[in-house]
């Protein structure tokens, strides 16, 4: 674990684009694909795992990304202010799903940064650097997807209307914010 | 450049994607019994046609699940797709 050092130590803020990293924010993987598996988890969350393609659910505290029919990530919806590195929810579902072998629960904290951008000019900036057709994206409130963007993997989860959250692998993180920088300093 | 229609996340840009080879190869039942030639030919040696081609793709920069694809490699044209495990469409 890596204490849950912020990455980007900067802000973009325009008129038209809204661009921090929200930290620290817990985030566990969760793989698996039996009856077992999906009922444990939904006691576990107290919310229902999306099996529908490229979408989420979202409880008062907890978000979960369908990343793929038997893959999710489970995000808080709030920043964590605990000084541990321990989880009550990474200790709750490893202990109902990874040690039943119902299926694979991983922390992913620490390996993916949250970026939450805000302005009406973020699908002008996917556009440009993504293969992704966001035209119906835009439109659906609670849809994800998992694209690249400058070339680089990341998860898109469309939080409102001109919001969106994007998580990017902490190595890569820098790189994209840098070149999300350079976009904005040719608007 | 060309779309492919995952199974699982809907229509994607080639780019997300990955070619994985030639699909339905089957690994002999008794290794062991085979010559190497015979051994050489299951691991290396592939038809590579010109035409209606069965091929195994995996969607990298998306759901990273794998898949089987029968294209056209004349044209690039893709006649199916279909998940791993599904029997292929007769030619």
């Amino acid at each position: 674990m890596l204490k849950y050092n912020a990455v980007i130590n900067q802000e973009i803020s325009t008129n038209d684009l809204i661009v921090k990293e929200i930290c620290p924010v817990i985030k566990i993987n969760l793989r698996g694909k039996t009856r077992e598996f999906f009922t444990s988890v939904g006691k576990c969350l107290n919310m229902i795992l999306p099996t529908e393609a490229n979408t989420s659910s979202s409880s008062d505290q907890l978000t979960a990304i369908w990343q793929s029919p038997d893959e999710w990530m489970i995000v808080s919806n709030e920043i964590d202010n605990n000084d541990t590195n321990t989880s009550k929810l990474n200790e709750l579902l490893f202990n109902n799903i990874s040690k039943t072998n119902l299926g694979a629960v991983t922390n992913v904290t620490d390996q993916f940064v949250q970026l939450e951008m805000k302005g009406k000019n973020i699908y002008d900036l996917f556009s440009s650097g993504s293969p992704f057709n966001f035209e119906e994206f835009k439109e659906r409130k609670g849809s994800t997807t998992q694209t690249i963007l400058n070339n680089i993997d990341v998860i898109i989860h469309n939080k409102d209307q001109n919001y969106v959250n994007l998580y990017v692998r902490r190595s890569f993180a820098n790189h994209l914010f840098d070149w999300i920088n350079d976009y904005v300093s040719k608007l | 450049m060309f779309l492919i229609n995952c199974p699982y996340c809907g229509e994607r840009d080639q780019q997300e994607f990955k070619a994985g080879g030639e699909a339905h190869i089957e690994r002999p039942k008794q290794p062991t019994e085979l010559s190497d030639d015979e051994w050489a030919e299951y691991l290396f040696i592939r038809k590579n046609i010109k035409g209606v081609q069965f091929e195994r793709w995996n969607h990298a920069h998306g759901c990273r699940k794998w898949f089987n694809m029968v294209r056209d490699t004349s044209n690039d044209e893709i006649r199916e797709i279909y998940k791993m495990g599904e029997k292929p469409p007769s030619q």
